[in-house]
Formats: structure tokens, C-alpha cells, sequence
């Protein structure tokens, strides 16, 4: 009886078959994925005359922290660390501040041209901002702010992909709670700030995140906005300034790791947050 | 209309969202401020009050002269504690010349800056770079006529100094002493025999390439020493190159085309590299796996760290005279809307002090422009940094106009036609042709400058 | 400038004087306004003010600008090096889209399968994304040394020959696009994690009971539903790939690649305005390639019309 197998059997054993192939092929591809990584630590963790060694292995005869060390004291990482946060900060709260402003606008009240200026805005997500970046720099010079916070930080609020997703989610909103609150003679301000907002936490938080994650990498224009060394951000820093002579890949290996550092940080923290931010986010606008 | 930026919001009235003269800038300071309490970021005195002035300092010294140049830089520190130099080195190439631009465009510029001077016409002197005071430089016991006349003649603009060199770094040979040994190539004095015209320079790299078996020169194909090879071989004939604004290319195609051909067939012989690129140069010279290299001088300290033999001296007089090209590495004072005097005091005395200290300098394999250095003693026992010091006048800069100089446009351009006629894909006449039509279009070019 | 100007002031209309302005202005429209300023001064002002360089002789070095007619574009429309960067763009774009969609879909549909270990695989896979353009290149110009860089030992150790990864100019757009892949595949990857998410459960039930396949229910049930999202993915990798500047200036420390090889339009319209100081004439480009980018968009969303219905 054993020997024979049922006819349920086979499709079993094919998906079996079928679930092992794609373990292996998913181990292959997440290996690929992470060699890179592996190998930038891997060399910053090699002293620097093993850098360059022919034949390439992975292994040093003495590992050593001396290229982080090296990259801490003498490079500006933490500087560059610091105005990252500002930048990135300073405009996720300008983001989330306008554009759910704007699409509470756009979704919950009536006045005349909305629906022209909805769609002046909404084909705004159409224009690449880094087409602008000539008119921009020279209307940065013209205003007098090239190589200040402001420069890198005002242009880039100006989102239009995020006001489109935030009205799109107030549009689901049910409309019950408002109606009861006007009745008790709310003002506009009070239902956009005490019952709208409220009930909007989650898209807030994943434009919030996508917003932070999009500036905190964003190079093209901090890197035109700012040439002062003092105000670089992490991105532009590790781009422009050199901080270490010679052989330094050891060193360069070290910048970079702690330069991809904060995010990968806050990945492993709020990991279901930052998916749910990109995913959702990223298929909206953009 | 010089040099002050439009203050003006860029046509005039709108955009209404930021008033006239922007918003209020303390903001950064604030920021900063809060980074000092919490004690993570050493901040120099911005403030009036402090009692050291601050200098930023930006050069484009990456390699084995930046360390020298932080030794330099430590050496006046410790000699001057009133002064706080903040030195910053930016990426070398086309983004440190970008962001200085943008940054005096800006006008926030730093206080001085490195510049190769055959990019000074480029840099709109007036506009981006302010003029030195000779007067103050004179102060500080420095005057152009302690600095080579060529270079004091070019960094002059409209009867101003716009730049203070600091170096000559012309392109040498480099020569593996064993390898010249076995090919009897070295005179009684251990040195290199002077070559002179084409047929020794072949003769004596086959020579060497028998010795080594591979190569007898190391060249970089790519990058822009095509460029800095072909102008060395056609200055030797005192070839000249015309560039009139909006008109064609004055050039000697004669010269030139004798200067490719004797580039093709480097190659085409297998004398030399070909499709190498600069560090595959370096390696394979390094390796002694050829007998000479031609390159900057600034490659001792590879060398001497990968314990080959070698010594330097000046590029062959191929054709004609012992021209060679290269390039000056300059001070320059880039545009700021209100210099303050106390940091100009302090900006002349680190520059003047640099120039005076750059014995150290000439050790990363570049030649002093300060003359008084050049003769000294301490400069002389350098070897062999200091065997091709007699080099300068005859270091050829980049033909000047706005769109030529180190690492310009201009160079790429002529880089990448020459660098096929290296490669054998291109005929002399062929990639003359391609590097004249590149030139043309940049002649054609409305000036910005 | 002073053309400009006129032109902008004449575009606003002066109203009759009824109560104050604030007053009569709808109380939406307050709410509207902030993100409208910074819109209009950091969006449309550029975008205008683009097209209005594009006729001047705008440089960045504080020389007056004059009018320059149609210059610009005459001699944008012969100029044989903005040609090969905007075909440098294109080839990226060919080159880079299809893997990139592919490559994430193929990492949703393993992931979304296969049970053990899931929280490595999305980390891996998703992690490059959330690293900076310069951490990227950065790497991966260590990996294309030559000798002791990681690729060609790799290729030495299986005995290939070394490839000139970074100086050949023939390979030099691929390398970029092989670092991009890396880079961001893990976005098109989570998009369509979370499409295939949402694909019910009991569609696949029904069929297994009907005994069909993995395989033949991928392509009876899990592709066809996710038609949608991969439009949207392509057309988002389109446009991403057709802006492309940051990977490639970073990767050759803005020289373009070998022989100019791998210089993309933006980068183009970078060197122009910052290194050769011509705003008029970059101004010109950039808008050109603003029309270029306007006529995709414009095209997708007549080849998808999905997102217009959510605008209603």
C-alpha cells in the first residue's frame, strides 16, 4: 500500500520541489544583493595596505577599526550628519504643514478655480525638479541664499505628488464627523486641525517618511544649493570633501558605511512604517 | 556692474512666497549653535568678538601632495594661534572648479582658494576672483619678481594680480634605473644619457622594452594626458594654437600632425601602453614592467613607497627644445561681496607663508615658484624631486581662453581625439581633424566670461 | 531680466476696490495658499523662467545678459554633444527599465512565496534603496577596480579576462546601469510586494482545488492582476530613468565617463550652466528636455489612464 503513492501526491512533491527551487534562487539573489555591503565592510574593516592586495580575499590577516576611527576624527561625518537632520526635517514638517493644508483645501472645501488650480498642481507631479536646477540656483543667488539652509530646504516643499496623495485620502474619509462638528460651530481651521489631521495619522506618517527618506538622500540639488563645507549634508559631503591622502580605500569604504548608516538604522526600527511609507507612497506620486 | 551678483529677485518682483532679501538667516547660526551645546561640533568663531580670525582655506589636493599640504598647514598653525585655518579638500576635477564658481558666484566664498592657473581666464577675474593687494603682499616680504616671470605674466589681468603661484608641475619622466642600467641607457653618472629627437626616444624605449620584456613606456591613454603629451610634443616645435573668439583654430597642422604621428606609433610599435588608463600607467610602471613613464611629477610618493628603483628628470627633447606641459597650482582670492580687512591680513599671511615654506612643498614632486625656495639647500638634497628644477620656463600652460586649462572642457575634448589616434582607431590626420572641429565649436561659443 | 519682468507684471490683474482683499478670499483657498507659494516661487517660477533664459546670454559669472533670439536653440539643435547626451539618456533608459522591473517583480513573486527567513530577504533586497547616491557609488567603484577591485577578481578567479568596468567606454553606461539595478530595484520590488498582497486569498484557493500549479497560477492569476501595477511601475521607472544625473556624475566624478560616454542630457545641462558658466544656453536644454519628459508623462497617462480617474 505505502509503495503506491496517491494521486494528491505529485502536485505535493512538485510544490515541494517548486518551494525549495525558490528558496535557492531567493538565497542566490538576496547574496547578490548583499555582497556589495558585505564587501564595503569587509574593506573598511581591512588595514589599508590589505586594501589592494592581489589576489582579492575577504579575509585580513589583522582586522582593524583604525579606517572608522580614522573617518571620525577627521572627516566632518558628523557635521554633515547633523545637517542632514535640519534639511531633512525642516522639510518633511513643511511638507506634511502644506500640503495636508493644501489638500484639505482641495478635498473639503469649494471656491472658485479649485478644480483649475487642483490640476495646475496635480501636472505639476509631471515636472522633474532636477530640469530646474539652472532657474533655480539663479533664484537662489538672486534671493541672496545660496549656501544657507533655506536654499536646500524651500525648493524641496514644494511637493505637489504629496498634496495629490493626501487629498486622495481625504476624499475616503467619511464625511459623519465633520458634519457633526460644524454643527457644533467648528471653523474650518478646527475640523482640518482637531478631526481631519487626527484621523489621518497613518497617511501622515507614510508621506511623512517617504518625504524624510527622499531628502535626507536627495544629492542633485543640496549639492548645487550649498558649496559652504559647514553646510553640506551627508550625501554632498561624502561626494565633495576629502577627508584622509593616499591609499584610503579602507578609509572611503569606512565613510560610506557610516554614511548609508542612519537610514539603514532607522530601517531596522520601523521597518513596517518605512515599507508601508515607500510602497504606499511611492505608487501614488512621485 | 563687476561682480556683485543681482540682488534683485531674479526679474524683478515675483515670486511673492519670500520677501525681498529672503528670510532671516539666523536660523543656521541657531542651528549650529544648538550642535555646539550639545558639544558634538568644534564651531570656530563665527562670532566678532572671538579673538582668533578665521581662514578657510580650499585646494583640490588629494593625493600624496595633500598630506604635505596638511603638514604645510600644521606647520603655520602652530606658528600662528591667532589664526584658525579651516582647510577643506574638495574632490579634484570639474566639481571642485564648480563649486568654486558657484561659491563666489554666491558670494559666500571661502577667503582663498587653489586654482591651476591656465584656468584663470575661465574664472572671469573681476567677476569670480577678486585681485591680490600687492602692496600687502609686499608687507609680508613677498613680490612678483620672486616668482617666475611667465607665470606672474599670465596670473596678471588688466594690470592686477589675480594669482599667486604657488608650484610649476610640469610633466617629467619618470626612468627605472635598473632597467635603464641593463639597457645602457645610463651615462657614467648613474643618470639617464640625454636623448634628443624621435629616433634616440624610440631607440631607447625598445631598448628598455627588451629589458623588461612588456613595455618600455608607461602611458596613461586616457584621461586627459593625451592632451598634456600631444601639447609637450607640439610646443617643442614652437607650435602655436590661435584661438579667436567666434573664428576657426590657428594651428600648425604640420606640427601637429608630426606630434600625433610620433604618439601613433608609441603604440602602434608597442613601446608604450595603449588603452591603459591612469592607474593601469602607474601600476604597470610601478610593477617594472616598463622602463620610463611620462607623467606629473607628483607620483614620487608611489613610487618610493613601492620600493622600485627610479629617478626623474625632464621630458626628451623629442622635437627641437626640452618644452614641456604642465601647470601651475595658484592661490586665488575668490570673489566675496565684503572682505574683511583682519581676515585679508590673515588670508596674505598664510599665503605668504606657504609660499615661503614650500620646500615641503617640493618634496610631492612639484617645483617651487618661489625662487628664493628654488635655490636653498634644504630644496637642492631633494632627489629627485629636485632634478628637473630648471624646468619652469619651459613649462608650456594650456593656450588661454575662457574654456581651456587643467581639467577644462577644452582638454577632454582634445584628450578623447587624441586618445584614439593611441589607440590606433584614428589616423593622425583623422583625429586632427576631430580635435580641430571640437575646438571650433568652443571658439564658436559665445564667451561667458 | 527687465523683459522678463514686464512680462510677469502685466500677467496680474488689478481689481476694482470693493472690501479688503483678505476678506473676499474664499476660505479654501487660505488653506490652499501655502503649499501654492512655495509651488509657484520654486516650481512654476523655474519652469517659466527656463524657457525665458533660454533667450538670453545668461552666464553665471555676473556678465549682463543679452538677448540672444532663437540662438540658443539654433545652436542647441546642431550641437552634436547635446545629441549624444540625450542618446546617452535614452540608452540608459532602454538599458536600465526592463531589468529593473523585471528584477523587482521577480524578488515580489519569491518573496511573497517563500515562507522562512522573510524579514532577510526584504532587507536585502530593499536595503541598497535606502542608501545615499553617494554611498552607492561609492561602492561600486571600489567593486570596478581594476585588479583588486571585487567584479574583475571575480572574473579573474572563473578565467575571464579584467573588463575596464569604469575606462572602457563601451561598457561604461552598463556599469551604471548594473549599480542602479542594485541600488533601486528594491523599490519595484516593494511596490510590488504590496500589490500582490492585496491579490485575495481565495483566488488562489479556488484554483488549487481546481489542482492548478504554481507556475500555472502565475500566470493565470498573479500576472494578470498585477497588469495594472505594472504599468505604473513602468512608467515610474521611465521617468526615474530618464532623469538619471546623480549615479553617473558620482560614479565618474563628474567627467562624463570615458570619452563622454555615459553623460547623460542632465548632466549636459550641469556642465553647460556650472562648469562652462552658460545659463542661457543650459536653460535652453533643460527645456527642451522639460518638453521631452512632459510628452511621456503626457503619453502614459493616455496609455494608463488610471490615475486620472483618481483626480476626479
Amino acid at each position: 500500500m505505502t509503495a503506491v503513492p496517491t494521486p494528491n501526491r505529485a502536485p505535493q512533491a512538485t510544490a515541494r520541489a517548486w518551494n525549495i527551487a525558490g528558496l535557492a534562487v531567493t538565497a542566490v539573489i538576496a547574496a547578490l544583493w548583499l555582497t556589495p555591503l558585505l564587501w564595503a565592510v569587509d574593506t573598511a574593516l581591512k588595514p589599508e595596505s590589505e586594501t589592494t592586495r592581489i589576489p582579492v580575499t575577504w579575509w585580513a590577516d589583522d582586522f582593524t577599526f583604525e579606517a572608522f576611527r580614522k573617518v571620525f576624527t577627521e572627516s566632518d561625518l558628523v557635521r554633515w550628519f547633523l545637517n542632514s537632520t535640519v534639511v531633512a526635517a525642516g522639510v518633511t514638517v513643511l511638507v506634511l504643514l502644506t500640503a495636508s493644508m493644501a489638500a484639505y483645501g482641495f478635498s473639503r472645501t469649494n471656491f472658485r478655480g479649485r478644480r483649475a488650480l487642483l490640476a495646475v498642481v496635480v501636472a505639476g507631479i509631471m515636472v522633474p525638479p532636477q530640469v530646474l536646477v539652472v532657474p533655480l540656483f539663479r533664484e537662489m543667488l538672486g534671493l541672496g541664499l545660496v549656501d544657507t539652509y533655506w536654499a536646500m530646504i524651500l525648493p524641496q516643499v514644494a511637493a505637489p505628488a504629496m498634496v495629490f496623495i493626501l487629498k486622495k485620502f481625504f476624499d475616503g474619509l467619511p464625511r459623519e464627523l465633520e458634519e457633526a462638528a460644524r454643527v457644533d460651530g467648528a471653523s474650518p481651521w478646527r475640523l482640518y486641525w482637531q478631526v481631519v489631521l487626527p484621523l489621518s495619522r497613518p497617511v501622515l506618517a507614510a508621506v511623512g517618511i517617504f518625504t524624510f527618506i527622499l531628502t535626507w538622500n536627495n544629492f542633485f540639488w543640496p549639492f548645487l544649493a550649498v558649496s559652504d563645507p559647514d553646510l553640506m549634508t551627508i550625501p554632498v559631503g561624502l561626494a565633495t570633501i576629502q577627508s584622509s591622502y593616499g591609499l584610503r580605500y579602507a578609509q572611503i569604504m569606512a565613510s560610506a558605511v557610516l554614511g548609508g548608516l542612519p537610514l539603514l538604522v532607522a530601517y531596522v526600527f520601523f521597518q513596517r512604517d518605512i515599507i508601508r511609507s515607500v510602497a504606499h507612497t511611492g505608487l501614488s506620486g512621485t | 556692474m563687476a561682480g556683485v551678483p543681482p540682488r534683485a529677485v531674479p526679474g524683478g518682483g515675483p515670486p511673492r512666497a519670500v520677501p525681498d532679501g529672503g528670510p532671516p538667516r539666523p536660523t543656521r547660526r541657531a542651528v549650529l549653535g544648538t550642535a555646539l551645546a550639545l558639544g558634538a561640533v568644534p564651531l570656530t568663531g563665527c562670532g566678532a568678538a572671538s579673538a582668533t580670525t578665521r581662514v578657510r582655506y580650499w585646494n583640490l589636493f588629494g593625493g600624496g601632495d595633500g598630506a604635505l599640504m596638511l603638514e604645510m598647514q600644521d606647520e603655520f598653525r602652530a606658528r600662528n594661534p591667532g589664526i584658525s585655518l579651516e582647510a577643506v579638500t574638495l574632490a579634484w576635477g570639474a566639481p571642485y572648479y564648480t563649486k568654486l564658481a558657484m561659491a563666489a558666484a554666491g558670494g559666500r566664498a571661502p577667503d582663498v582658494a587653489i586654482l591651476h592657473l591656465s584656468r584663470l581666464a575661465g574664472y572671469a577675474p573681476g567677476h569670480l576672483l577678486d585681485p591680490f593687494d600687492e602692496r600687502l603682499l609686499a608687507e609680508f616680504g613677498v613680490t612678483p619678481g620672486q616668482l617666475p616671470s611667465g607665470l606672474v605674466e599670465r596670473a596678471t589681468v588688466g594690470g592686477r594680480l589675480y594669482a599667486l603661484p604657488l608650484d610649476t608641475h610640469p610633466f617629467v619622466t619618470y626612468y627605472n634605473t635598473d632597467v635603464a642600467r641593463k639597457a645602457g641607457l645610463l651615462g657614467a653618472d648613474g643618470k639617464l644619457a640625454p636623448m634628443t629627437g624621435p629616433d634616440q626616444v624610440i631607440e631607447a624605449l625598445t631598448r628598455a622594452k627588451k629589458v623588461t620584456g612588456a613595455y618600455g613606456l608607461a602611458l596613461d591613454n586616457l584621461d586627459v594626458m593625451p592632451w598634456r603629451l600631444f601639447w609637450a610634443l607640439y610646443r617643442q616645435q614652437d607650435g602655436d594654437i590661435a584661438l579667436p573668439p567666434g573664428g576657426a583654430a590657428g594651428i600648425d597642422d604640420a606640427k601637429a600632425l608630426k606630434a600625433l604621428t610620433f604618439m601613433g606609433r608609441l603604440t602602434a610599435e608597442g613601446l608604450a601602453t595603449k588603452d591603459t588608463d591612469y592607474a593601469g600607467a602607474v601600476a604597470t610602471f610601478a610593477g617594472g614592467k616598463a622602463g620610463f613613464h611620462w607623467n606629473g611629477g607628483w607620483e614620487t610618493t608611489t613610487f618610493t613607497t613601492a620600493g622600485m628603483p627610479y629617478n626623474m628628470t625632464r621630458l626628451p627633447a623629442i622635437f627641437g627644445d626640452a618644452r614641456t606641459s604642465g601647470d601651475s597650482h595658484s592661490f586665488v582670492l575668490p570673489h566675496q561681496r565684503a572682505r574683511d580687512p583682519i581676515t585679508t591680513r590673515a588670508t596674505y599671511r598664510f599665503i605668504t607663508e606657504l609660499l615661503k615654506s614650500s620646500v615641503t612643498w617640493g618634496r610631492a614632486g612639484h617645483v617651487p615658484a618661489y625662487q628664493p625656495v628654488v635655490t636653498a639647500p634644504e630644496y637642492l638634497a631633494l632627489k629627485p624631486q629636485s632634478e628637473y628644477r630648471d624646468v619652469t620656463p619651459d613649462v608650456q600652460l594650456d593656450p588661454p581662453a575662457w574654456f581651456s586649462g587643467s581639467g577644462s572642457d577644452f582638454e577632454t575634448q582634445a584628450a578623447s581625439a587624441f586618445q584614439s589616434v593611441l589607440a590606433g582607431s584614428r589616423t593622425p590626420e583623422q583625429g586632427l581633424a576631430l580635435f580641430k572641429s571640437a575646438v571650433d565649436k568652443l571658439l564658436s561659443t559665445p564667451s561667458p566670461v | 531680466m527687465a523683459t522678463i519682468t514686464t512680462r510677469a507684471t502685466a500677467a496680474v490683474p488689478v481689481t476694482g476696490t470693493r472690501p479688503p482683499l483678505w476678506r473676499r478670499i474664499p476660505i479654501g483657498l487660505l488653506f490652499v495658499l501655502p503649499f501654492l507659494l512655495f509651488y509657484a516661487a520654486f516650481l512654476i517660477w523655474p519652469t517659466l523662467s527656463a524657457f525665458g533664459l533660454s533667450f538670453f546670454n545668461e552666464s553665471l559669472t555676473g556678465t549682463r545678459g543679452e538677448p540672444a533670439g532663437l540662438r540658443n536653440w539654433t545652436e542647441m539643435l546642431g550641437d552634436s554633444a547635446m545629441w549624444s547626451a540625450l542618446g546617452n539618456t535614452l540608452y540608459f533608459t532602454l538599458l536600465s527599465t526592463p531589468p529593473l522591473v523585471l528584477v523587482g517583480l521577480v524578488m515580489a513573486l519569491l518573496t511573497n512565496r517563500v515562507m522562512p527567513l522573510r524579514w532577510l530577504w526584504r532587507l536585502s533586497f530593499f536595503m541598497p534603496f535606502l542608501l545615499p547616491a553617494s554611498v552607492m557609488a561609492l561602492i561600486w567603484i571600489w567593486i570596478y577596480q581594476p585588479g583588486f577591485g571585487l567584479l574583475n577578481a571575480g572574473l579573474t578567479a572563473i578565467g575571464l579576462p579584467e573588463a575596464g568596468w569604469l575606462s572602457d567606454p563601451s561598457l561604461a553606461m552598463v556599469s551604471v546601469v548594473i549599480a542602479t539595478l542594485w541600488w533601486t530595484a528594491g523599490f519595484n520590488f516593494l511596490l510590488y510586494l504590496a500589490a500582490l498582497q492585496q491579490i485575495p486569498e481565495h483566488l488562489y484557493e479556488a484554483a488549487s482545488i481546481d489542482g492548478a500549479g504554481w507556475w500555472h497560477r502565475l500566470w493565470s492569476i498573479t500576472l494578470p492582476l498585477l497588469k495594472r501595477t505594472t504599468g505604473l511601475v513602468i512608467v515610474l521607472q521611465l521617468l526615474a530613468s530618464l532623469r538619471i544625473f546623480d549615479q553617473v556624475y558620482l560614479i565618474y566624478n563628474g567627467s562624463g565617463g570615458p570619452g563622454f560616454s555615459a553623460r547623460p542630457v542632465l548632466e549636459y545641462v550641469y556642465d553647460t550652466a556650472f562648469t562652462s558658466f552658460r545659463f542661457g544656453y543650459a536653460s535652453a536644454i533643460s527645456s527642451f528636455f522639460f518638453v521631452l519628459i512632459v510628452v511621456v508623462s503626457v503619453t502614459q497617462l493616455k496609455l494608463f489612464p488610471s490615475r486620472r480617474e483618481d483626480e476626479r
